[in-house]
C-alpha cells in the first residue's frame, strides 16, 4: 500500500506556528480534539438544558405531602403539598455579598490560580399548595454546584481559540472537567449494563436468594427519562416459578411475577398463558408444565382482579415507598408499579408485554434453547456518563431537600407549634431550619468521588467516581476523558473474566491502551473514532415504518403463529414478525437509516439476533437511547458512513480493509484499521511491528513522559507540574498527530540513537547519554511546585496569632536576601533549603503575653529552586479581604541526571547510567556522535521491531527533511517498511539497512561490526533520581524502638528485611549483618544485673559509689538495716537505703530487647539473661 | 625499532593534504602517521582547543518569558569569535583576579526592549562587545546578518544583561567546542578488514561507496590479505562551529597536541622535578612517593625505549620538539 497513498511528508510547522500566533477567531483548528471530550460536555449540557434531565427529574420526584394533624384522630389535618417547579443552575459569578465589583463573572483560570471551586448558583423554585388551594411558588437558593468547564453553564462555552487565549486558557481548552479547590477533576465514565434490554444471566449467587432459587435469571436495567435507573430481575425457581426482584433504597424485595402482571393490566390466567406460549410451544411440555405451575401457585394468594392485586401491593409497600398518608392502597400500588416496575415504560400494557417477554426468555434460558448473555461483553453494556450521574445526584439531593422540609414540618407539628402555611414568615422560618445546601454535597462528591446516597443510584460502587485530570503531559490529560472504567466493584473480584479482552470490543475499546497491574482490563480507553450518544434519537416514526414493513403490531391479538420474532424499540415491544421477515426488516431499516430516508436516525442501533440453536435469544432490538457507544464504519451498499453500536456488531460482517471484503457477505468496511486504537495508542509509531505488550507499555509511558502539560502554564498553579524545556516534534509520526494538534504539546526529543554495546555502561537497560548533547540542552526539564502559605489576618478564632503583612520592625538581614521589602519573595530569586520565602508580622491574640514580632516562612526542599510566580490571594466569600493567602510557584530545574528514566515510544525504557564525554563516544565517518547509546540486548527478547523501523524512518526523514508517516498497518509483506525507508537511505548515500561503520572514540579504530544508528524519538519520563534517592548514615530514630524510621521524606533508612538477612546469612556476611541489624540500628549500652539477669532492676545509686559500678541491682539489694558499714550502703533516687546488688555490668543490646522486656514485665513475665563471662 | 622510526624517524613525517576548504569546513587527508596520532588530533580538535563563550551572566532585567537560567544557557551556546585567543586571553584560573578581569574575559552587554506592538526578536548581533576587546564578538554567518535567535520580547518586556565571556575548552562544557563534528575515516576500501560489513544479499548494492574511495587504489581481486598493514591515511572533515575558522582549528589542534606531548616528555625527562610538569595542585602524597622512588631507576615505570629516554625526548630537543620545528611548515 506504500505506493497507493502518497504519504504526507510535511511537519506542518508553519501551520502550527501560525495557529499559535494567531489563534482562530471562529472555531478550533482541531475538531478531533474537541470530539474527544464531547461526551462529557454534552452529558452535562443535557442536565441543565431547557426540558433537560433536571426538568425530567423534577417531574419524576412529584409531589411530597405533609399534614399538620396530630395523628390522633382520623382527620389528618391540613395538607401541605410541596413540589419543585423549576431547578436553575447559574453561571459562576461573584458572591452577591460583594457589592463593589463590576465584572461579576468568575472564569475557570481564576479558580485554578486561587485554588477555589468553579461553581454556579443552584436554585429551585418550590411550589406549595395548601389542601386544594392554588400552587404558590417560592424561590430558594440551595448552594453553589461545581460547573463543568466549557459546558453550557460555563463562560467559556463555544468560545473560539482566540477568545480562550484572551481568558488565559489554552488555545485548545477542551473542558469536560470541574475545578474544585483549584484541582481539575472529572467524573469518569463507567461501564454499566445496557439499559432497557432484558438480559439472560446465569449467576451462582442467584441461588442464595432463597429456597429453590436457581442460578438463572433475566435482568433488565430500566432507565427513566431523567437517566436514573432501576434494575428488575426475574428469578427462575426450581419448580418453574418466577419471582420478580428489585432493590429499593438498598433493600431487596421479591414479588411473584404473576402478581405484578395482574396488577399492571386487567387480565386473566388464560391471557397470560396465551401471552407466554405460542401455538407451537403448546407441544413443548417443558414450557406448558412450567407456565401451568406458575399460574397455579399464584392461586394461593386469592387475588383475582387488578384492583385486588394493586391493593395487596399497595398495602405491602406503603411504608417502603414512603407515600403520602392520604393515598389509597390502590393508588400506592399504582405508584409502586410506576416507580419500580420496568420504569422505562409508561404504559402498563407495555410493561405487561415486556414482562411476558422476559418470562419467556427466562424459560428459554432454563430450557437451554438460548444462551445466557455475557454481562462482561460490551454488547450488553453502555456508558454511564459523568453528566448523567451528576444529574442523578442533583435529583436525589433535591428530593432529599423536599423530604427534609416535610420532616421539619412534621417535627414542628409534633412539638405542637402552629404552622400557618399561608404566613410568609412561617414559611421562611420553615425553610431556614432545613439545611438545603445541595451545592456542598455536590462539591464533596466531585472532590472525593464518594457517593453518599440513600438509594445507591442503582450502582455497584460508592466511591471512585471522580479522578484528578492530571496534567503531567497532554497525553495523560486527554486520556482521562477517553477512559471508561468497569467499576471499582470488579477491581476486588478474584476472577479475571471481567478483565478479558473480548472480540465484541473491537472498534469500541482500545485493545492496547489499558494499564498493567491491578486496573488491567478494567480501565479501558475508547477507540479514537468512537462516540457516545448523549441524547435520544428521534424514533417517532419508527413504529409506522415497521408496520409498513410487515411487522405485526402487538396490539393485534391473537398473534399469528408465524410471528415468533419479537421487535423491540428501547425495551418496548413494538411488534412481532416471522424469522424470515425479521432479516428483511433489519436489512431494510439499515439501508434506510444510512440513506437518511424514512426518518430513521443514523445512530439507531438495529440489533438483529437471528434464530439459532442455543445462541443468543432472537429478536430485533432497536436502540435509540443515550449513553450508547457508537462508531463510524463505511456501509458498502451506499458507500456512506454508518454508525454501528456494540449490540449489532457481532451479527454484522465488517471487513477490516477493502481487500478483505467478502463479496455478498460483508456489508461494511472499516474506514481505517487504526480506528480501533485510542488516541495515545495511535501515537506509537509502527505499533504493528511491535510485540503487543510493548505497545501497552508505551501507552503507559507516554502518559508518564515529562512533556508539555500546556501552553498557559503561567495561569496555572498545580501542585506539581513537569515540563520539558527542549521538546521537539517527532520526525516519525502518524497524520493523527497533527489531527489532534499534539504539536502544541511536544512530549520528547528526536535523538540520534546507536544500538551498540559500548563501555558496558549500557548493560541491563541502561543508556549512555552524550555529555555534549546534555550540555546543549538535551532532555532538560523543569518541575514546577506550588506552595500555599496562610496569610489570613484572622485565620480562625482558635488560631494562636493573627497575621498581618510584613512590617519593617525587627527584620533579620539574612531574610532580605530572598525576601523583598514587602515581605514577599523576589520573583526569579534562587532559594535554597532553609531560605526565607515570606515574612509576616505576627500579632499574638489578646491575653497572650508574647510580643508582636516578624516571623518567616522557610523554603523546605532539598533542591534549589527559583521563585517563579507569587500570587496574593484575597478571600473568596465576597468580603473582599485582600491577601489572605499567598501562593508561591517554585521552579526546580531538572537537567537529565544519572539515574533519570528515559524511554523510546516502544516500551523500551532505560535509565541514564553515564553522561559520556563526546570525544569518547563512538562516531560515524561523518563525525556524527549518537546522543544516546542503547544496548542491542534490549531487542531480542522484547521484539520491538517498530523501534528499528522508527530509527530507519527517523534517519531518512532527518536526511531528507521530511516528516515520516508512521501509521500502523501501512506496510505488508510485499511492500516492507525496511525496503521503503532503506531505499530513502540509499538515495541519501547511506547504507540500505541503516547501519554505519563507526569508530571508537577512544582509540579511533574502526569497530568490527557496523552499527545500527538512526533517529528515534525519546521521551524523558517523570521518574527522576532526585525524587527517589534515599541515603542515610545516621538520622531520626523511632521513639519507641530506637530503630531508624522509614520513609524517604523523613530521612529514614531502607529496611534490611528478612529476605535480605537470609541472603547475608547464606553468604556468611556476619560482620555486615551485625553492622546492619545492630550497630546501625538500635545499638544500646545498658546496665544489667549479672546476678539476677535483669535489665529492669538496675538503678543508679545516688550515694555510695565507693565500689565499682554506680548502678546497682535493686532486686539483689536488701534494704539497709542501719547496722552496715557506711561504705556498703547506697541510696536510690527516692532516698531508700540499700546494701548489695553491686554485681552489675554494661552490655550492648538492641534497644528493642529492652523494650520487649518492659512489655513482658507489664504482663507479669520476667526475662532473665545469663551473662558471661 | 621499528614503527616509530618508520613514521617519525624518517624525514617525511606526518603530512597533511587539504582537499577542500572554506570558511566553515575543511576536508583534509592526514597521511604518514599512525591511528593513535590521527585520533589524538581528532579528539583535541573536538574538545581541547580553547575558545571563548559566555560563562557568567549578570541579569539586571529579564522580563521576558524565558527564565533567567534558560536565557543564560542560550547565551552560552552563542558562538563568539575566538581567533588567536591564546595571544589575547588567558584562563581565569591562571589570572590574578578574583572573578574575572580584562585579561581573562570579555564583557558583552545586551540591552533589548520591546516598545512597539509587534514582538521583537533578540538576535546574537544585539550582543555588544565591550570597547577595546580584541575578540568575542558574536559569530554571524546568515545572510541577514542577525545571528542566532536568543529570545523574543513582547511589548514592555526588556532584557538588560551583562555577559562575561571566558576562555575554556569543550571538555568542560560543549559551548566551548570549536567544531560541530570532525569526520574521520580511514581505509575506504576496507583493505585492512577492520570492519566486517554486514549485508543481506549484495554488499556492493547495500553499502554506499565511501566518498574517499577514489583517493585510494581499489583492492585487486585475489590480492592476498596483508596482516601487518596498519592504517596510515586518514580523511578528516573539520566542521567549524563558527568561533574559529577550520584552518585555525587545525593549527591549534596541532599546537595543543604538541603541547600535551611536550608535557609528557618533560615530565618523563625531568624525573626529579616532576612537580613542575603537573602543577602543584592535586597530586596525592602517595604519588609523590612513588615518583620519588622512581628516581632510582624503577624499570617498571619507564618506557622500554632507550631506558629513560623516550623517542620524543631522546634527541634532546628541550622545549622545542620535532613538531614544534616543523609546525610552521604545515600551515
Amino acid at each position: 500500500m506504500v505506493t497507493a497513498v502518497k504519504p504526507n511528508t510535511s511537519s506542518n510547522t508553519l501551520r502550527r506556528e501560525d495557529l499559535f500566533r494567531n489563534p482562530p477567531k471562529d472555531k478550533s483548528a482541531f475538531p478531533a480534539l474537541l470530539n474527544a471530550v464531547r461526551p462529557h460536555i454534552e452529558s452535562f449540557n443535557v442536565i441543565t438544558a431547557e426540558g433537560g434531565l433536571l426538568d425530567l427529574a423534577r417531574q419524576d420526584i412529584g409531589v411530597k405531602c405533609v399534614f399538620d394533624g396530630k395523628r390522633d384522630g382520623k382527620w389528618l389535618g391540613n395538607k401541605l403539598s410541596l413540589r419543585i417547579d423549576k431547578i436553575y443552575v447559574g453561571k459562576p459569578k461573584i458572591s452577591e455579598r460583594d457589592k463593589t465589583t463590576l465584572k461579576r463573572e468568575i472564569f475557570p483560570t481564576e479558580c485554578r490560580e486561587r485554588h477555589i471551586t468553579y461553581r454556579g448558583k443552584l436554585s429551585v423554585k418550590l411550589g406549595l399548595k395548601i389542601n386544594n388551594g392554588p400552587w404558590v411558588s417560592q424561590d430558594r437558593e440551595v448552594g453553589n454546584i461545581p460547573i463543568m468547564v466549557r459546558s453550557n453553564r460555563c463562560h467559556l462555552e463555544n468560545l473560539a481559540p482566540h477568545d480562550l487565549v484572551e481568558r488565559k486558557e489554552e488555545s485548545e481548552e477542551l473542558g469536560g472537567y470541574f475545578i474544585v479547590n483549584g484541582i481539575e477533576k472529572l467524573i469518569r465514565m463507567l461501564i454499566v449494563q445496557r439499559r432497557n434490554h432484558p438480559m439472560a444471566i446465569i449467576r451462582p449467587s442467584f441461588t442464595g436468594r432463597g429456597k429453590s432459587y436457581t442460578n438463572m435469571g433475566v435482568q433488565i436495567r430500566c432507565v427513566r427519562p431523567d437517566q436514573s435507573s432501576q434494575t428488575n430481575v426475574l428469578h427462575y425457581l426450581n419448580d418453574g416459578n418466577v419471582t420478580f426482584r428489585f432493590s429499593w433504597r438498598k433493600n431487596e424485595y421479591l414479588v411473584p411475577v404473576i402478581m405484578i402482571m395482574k396488577a399492571l393490566v386487567e387480565t386473566n390466567d388464560r391471557e397470560i398463558f396465551d401471552g407466554l406460549l405460542t401455538t407451537k410451544d403448546m407441544e413443548d411440555t417443558f414450557l406448558t408444565d412450567r407456565v401451568e405451575l406458575l399460574l397455579r401457585t399464584f392461586k394461593g394468594y386469592q387475588l383475582l382482579t387488578r384492583k385486588e392485586n394493586l391493593q395487596y401491593l399497595g398495602e405491602k409497600f406503603r411504608i417502603v415507598m414512603g407515600v403520602s398518608p392520604d393515598m389509597s392502597d390502590v393508588e400506592v400500588g399504582k405508584e409502586f408499579l410506576r416507580r419500580i416496575v420496568l420504569v422505562h415504560l409508561e404504559d402498563p400494557r407495555d410493561k405487561y408485554r415486556l414482562l411476558l417477554f422476559m418470562v419467556r426468555k427466562l424459560y428459554a434460558l432454563a430450557e437451554g434453547t438460548c444462551q445466557s448473555d455475557n454481562p462482561d461483553a460490551i454488547q450488553h453494556q453502555e456508558v454511564l456518563l459523568g453528566g448523567f450521574l451528576y444529574g442523578m445526584i442533583i435529583k436525589e439531593r433535591a428530593e432529599e431537600y423536599l423530604e427534609s422540609i416535610v420532616k421539619e414540618v412534621r417535627r414542628e407539628v409534633q412539638r405542637g407549634n402552629v404552622l400557618d402555611f399561608n404566613n410568609k414568615e412561617h414559611r421562611t422560618r420553615m425553610f431556614q431550619r432545613t439545611s438545603g445546601n445541595i451545592g456542598n454535597s455536590l462539591e464533596y462528591f466531585i472532590s472525593t468521588g464518594n457517593l453518599s446516597s440513600p438509594s445507591g443510584l442503582d450502582l455497584q460502587q460508592v466511591s471512585g467516581f471522580t479522578v484528578v485530570a492530571e496534567k503531567i503531559n497532554f497525553y495523560r490529560f486527554i486520556s482521562h476523558f477517553r477512559m471508561v472504567h468497569r467499576g471499582s466493584f470488579f477491581a476486588q473480584l478474584k476472577t479475571t473474566t471481567v478483565r478479558k479482552l473480548l472480540p465484541e470490543s473491537w472498534g469500541f475499546l482500545c485493545p492496547v491502551h489499558t494499564p498493567d497491574g491491578s486496573p488491567c482490563g478494567l480501565l479501558n480507553h475508547l477507540a479514537h473514532k468512537c462516540r457516545i450518544t448523549t441524547s435520544p434519537s428521534d424514533v417517532s416514526s419508527i413504529r409506522k415504518t415497521l408496520v409498513s414493513l410487515g411487522v405485526t403490531s402487538p396490539a393485534t391479538s391473537p398473534l399469528p403463529h408465524s410471528a415468533t420474532v419479537c421487535v423491540q424499540l428501547d425495551g418496548c415491544i413494538v411488534g412481532w414478525c416471522s424469522p424470515k421477515l425479521a432479516r428483511v426488516v433489519a436489512d431494510t431499516l439499515r439501508f434506510w437509516k444510512v440513506e437518511g430516508s424514512h426518518n430513521i436516525p443514523l445512530d439507531l442501533e438495529i440489533g438483529f439476533v437471528p434464530i439459532s440453536r442455543g445462541g443468543q435469544y432472537p429478536g430485533i432490538y432497536l436502540f435509540s437511547h443515550q449513553a450508547r457507544i457508537i462508531r463510524p464504519v463505511k456501509y458498502l451498499p451506499l458507500d456512506k458512513e454508518d454508525l454501528v453500536g456494540p449490540f449489532e456488531q457481532p451479527y454484522m460482517s465488517i471487513a477490516v480493509t477493502p481487500p478483505e471484503i467478502v463479496p455478498g457477505g460483508s456489508t461494511h468496511v472499516e474506514f481505517d484499521p487504526t480506528n480501533i486504537l485510542s488516541i495515545v495508542a495511535n501515537m506509537t509509531p509502527f505499533s504493528d511491528f511491535n510485540q503487543s505488550p510493548r505497545n501497552m507499555y508505551q501507552c503507559q509511558m507516554g502518559k508518564q513522559a515529562m512533556g508539555t502539560p500546556g501552553t498557559a502554564l503561567r495561569h496555572r498553579s498545580d501542585n506539581k507540574m513537569y515540563r520539558l524545556q527542549t521538546g521537539q516534534t517527532p520526525i516519525v509520526r502518524s497524520p493523527l498527530y497533527d489531527e489532534y494538534g499534539l504539536d502544541n504539546f511536544p512530549n520528547g526529543m528526536n535523538a540520534v540513537v546507536a544500538v551498540i554495546s559500548y563501555t558496558g555502561y549500557d548493560m541491563d537497560d541502561a543508556m549512555i547519554l552524550n555529555k555534549s548533547a546534555h550540555e546543549r540542552g538535551f532532555g532538560h526539564g523543569t518541575v514546577y511546585k506550588t506552595e500555599k502559605l496562610g496569610w489570613a489576618e484572622e485565620r480562625r478564632s482558635r488560631a494562636k496569632e493573627s497575621r498581618k503583612a510584613y512590617q519593617r520592625i525587627g527584620i533579620r538581614q539574612d531574610w532580605l536576601r530572598t525576601v523583598d521589602m514587602d515581605g514577599l519573595p523576589t520573583v526569579g530569586q534562587l532559594v535554597r533549603d532553609g531560605d526565607a520565602v515570606a515574612v509576616y508580622h505576627a500579632i499574638p491574640k489578646e491575653g497572650d503575653r508574647a510580643r508582636p514580632e516578624n516571623k518567616v516562612f522557610i523554603y523546605k526542599g532539598s533542591e534549589d529552586a527559583y521563585i517563579d510566580e507569587v500570587r496574593l490571594l484575597g478571600s473568596e466569600g465576597g468580603d473582599n479581604k485582600p491577601m489572605q493567602e499567598i501562593s508561591i510557584k517554585y521552579r526546580v530545574p531538572r537537567p537529565p541526571n544519572i539515574g533519570d528514566k528515559f524511554s523510546s515510544r516502544h516500551g523500551q525504557k532505560g535509565v541514564c547510567s553515564q553522561k559520556w564525554p563526546s570525544i569518547d563516544m563512538p562516531f560515524t565517518e561523518s563525525g556524527m556522535q549518537p546522543d544516546i547509546i542503547i544496548n542491542p540486548h534490549a531487542f531480542p527478547s522484547r521484539m520491538t521491531i517498530g523501534m528499528f523501523v522508527e530509527s530507519l524512518a527517523g534517519k531518512s526523514g532527518a536526511l531528507h527533511g521530511i516528516a515520516q508517516d508512521s501509521t500502523p498497518f501501512r506496510f505488508d509483506e510485499e511492500n516492507t517498511a525496511a525496503d521503503y525507508f532503506g531505499h530513502q537511505l540509499k538515495v541519501a548515500g547511506y547504507n540500505y539497512h541503516g547501519n554505519e561503520p563507526m569508530y571508537s572514540g577512544i582509540t579511533g579504530e574502526e569497530l568490527h561490526a557496523d552499527i545500527y544508528i538512526g533517529v528515534v524519538y525519546y521521551q524523558r519520563l517523570r521518574h527522576m533520581v532526585n525524587d527517589k534517592y534515599q541515603v542515610r548514615t545516621t538520622g531520626r530514630i523511632s521513639e519507641l524502638t530506637h530503630q531508624p524510621i522509614k520513609g524517604r521524606k523523613k530521612g529514614g533508612g531502607i529496611r534490611v528485611g528478612e529476605m535480605e538477612r537470609d541472603s547475608l546469612l547464606a553468604h556468611g556476611g556476619a560482620f555486615l549483618l551485625q553492622d546492619r541489624l545492630f550497630n546501625c540500628s538500635d545499638y544500646t549500652q545498658t546496665w544489667i544485673c549479672r546476678a539476677c539477669g535483669s535489665f529492669l532492676s538496675t538503678t543508679p545509686s545516688v550515694r555510695g559509689s565507693n565500689f565499682g559500678s554506680i548502678v546497682r541491682c535493686r532486686r539483689c539489694a536488701v534494704p539497709a538495716t542501719g547496722l552496715e558499714e557506711e561504705e556498703m550502703v547506697w541510696e536510690d533516687g527516692l532516698g531508700g537505703k540499700f546494701v548489695g546488688g553491686k554485681d552489675t555490668t554494661v552490655v550492648a543490646v538492641p534497644y528493642v530487647l529492652k523494650y520487649l522486656d518492659v512489655e513482658l514485665a507489664a504482663m507479669g513475665i520476667a526475662m532473665k539473661f545469663n551473662i558471661s563471662p | 625499532m621499528d614503527d616509530y622510526d618508520t613514521i617519525y624517524g624518517s624525514d617525511r613525517g606526518p603530512q597533511i593534504t587539504i582537499k577542500e576548504a572554506d570558511s566553515r569546513h575543511a576536508q583534509i587527508v592526514l597521511s604518514n602517521c599512525d591511528l593513535a596520532f590521527a585520533n589524538a588530533l581528532r579528539r583535541i580538535m573536538l574538545a581541547e582547543i580553547p575558545t571563548i563563550a559566555i560563562d557568567i551572566v549578570e541579569v539586571q532585567t529579564n522580563t521576558s518569558v524565558i527564565p533567567d537560567e534558560f536565557l543564560c544557557h542560550r547565551l552560552g551556546m552563542v558562538p563568539l569569535d575566538s581567533t588567536n585567543i591564546d595571544d589575547k586571553l588567558i584562563y581565569t584560573r591562571d589570572c590574578f583576579c578574583d572573578q574575572y578581569c580584562e585579561r581573562c574575559s570579555v564583557t558583552l552587554s545586551l540591552h533589548a526592549r520591546c516598545t512597539g506592538e509587534d514582538n521583537v526578536t533578540v538576535y546574537a548581533r544585539d550582543l555588544v562587545v565591550a570597547e577595546g576587546a580584541q575578540l568575542g564578538s558574536p559569530v554571524i554567518n546568515d545572510p541577514e546578518g542577525q545571528g542566532t535567535v536568543i529570545c523574543k520580547l513582547r511589548k514592555g518586556q526588556e532584557l538588560r544583561l551583562k555577559c562575561i565571556a571566558k576562555k575554556g575548552i569543550a571538555k568542560e562544557h560543549a559551548k566551548w567546542a570549536p567544531t560541530a563534528a570532525v569526520g574521520f575515516e580511514y581505509d575506504p576500501w576496507n583493505k585492512l578488514r577492520h570492519i566486517d560489513y554486514w549485508y543481506e544479499e549484495d554488499a556492493k548494492e547495500e553499502w554506499p561507496k565511501s566518498k574517499y574511495a577514489d583517493w585510494e587504489e581499489p583492492p585487486i581481486e585475489g590480492e592476498p590479505f596483508n596482516y601487518d598493514a596498519v592504517p596510515s591515511r586518514f580523511y578528516l572533515d573539520i566542521e567549524s562551529a563558527g568561533s574559529l575558522p577550520p584552518d585555525e582549528i587545525l593549527q591549534q589542534g596541532i599546537k595543543y597536541l604538541q603541547e600535551k606531548l611536550a608535557t609528557v616528555i618533560e615530565t618523563f625527562s625531568n624525573k626529579n622535578e616532576v612537580g613542575d610538569g603537573f602543577g602543584d595542585g592535586v597530586r596525592s602524597p602517595a604519588q609523590d612517593y612513588a615518583m620519588g622512588g622512581m628516581g632510582g631507576g624503577g624499570a617498571g615505570y619507564e618506557t622500554p625505549y632507550q631506558g629513560g629516554r623516550t623517542p620524543f625526548g631522546g634527541g634532546g630537543f628541550g622545549g622545542a620538539t620535532e613538531y614544534g620545528g616543523s609546525a610552521n611548515g604545515w600551515s
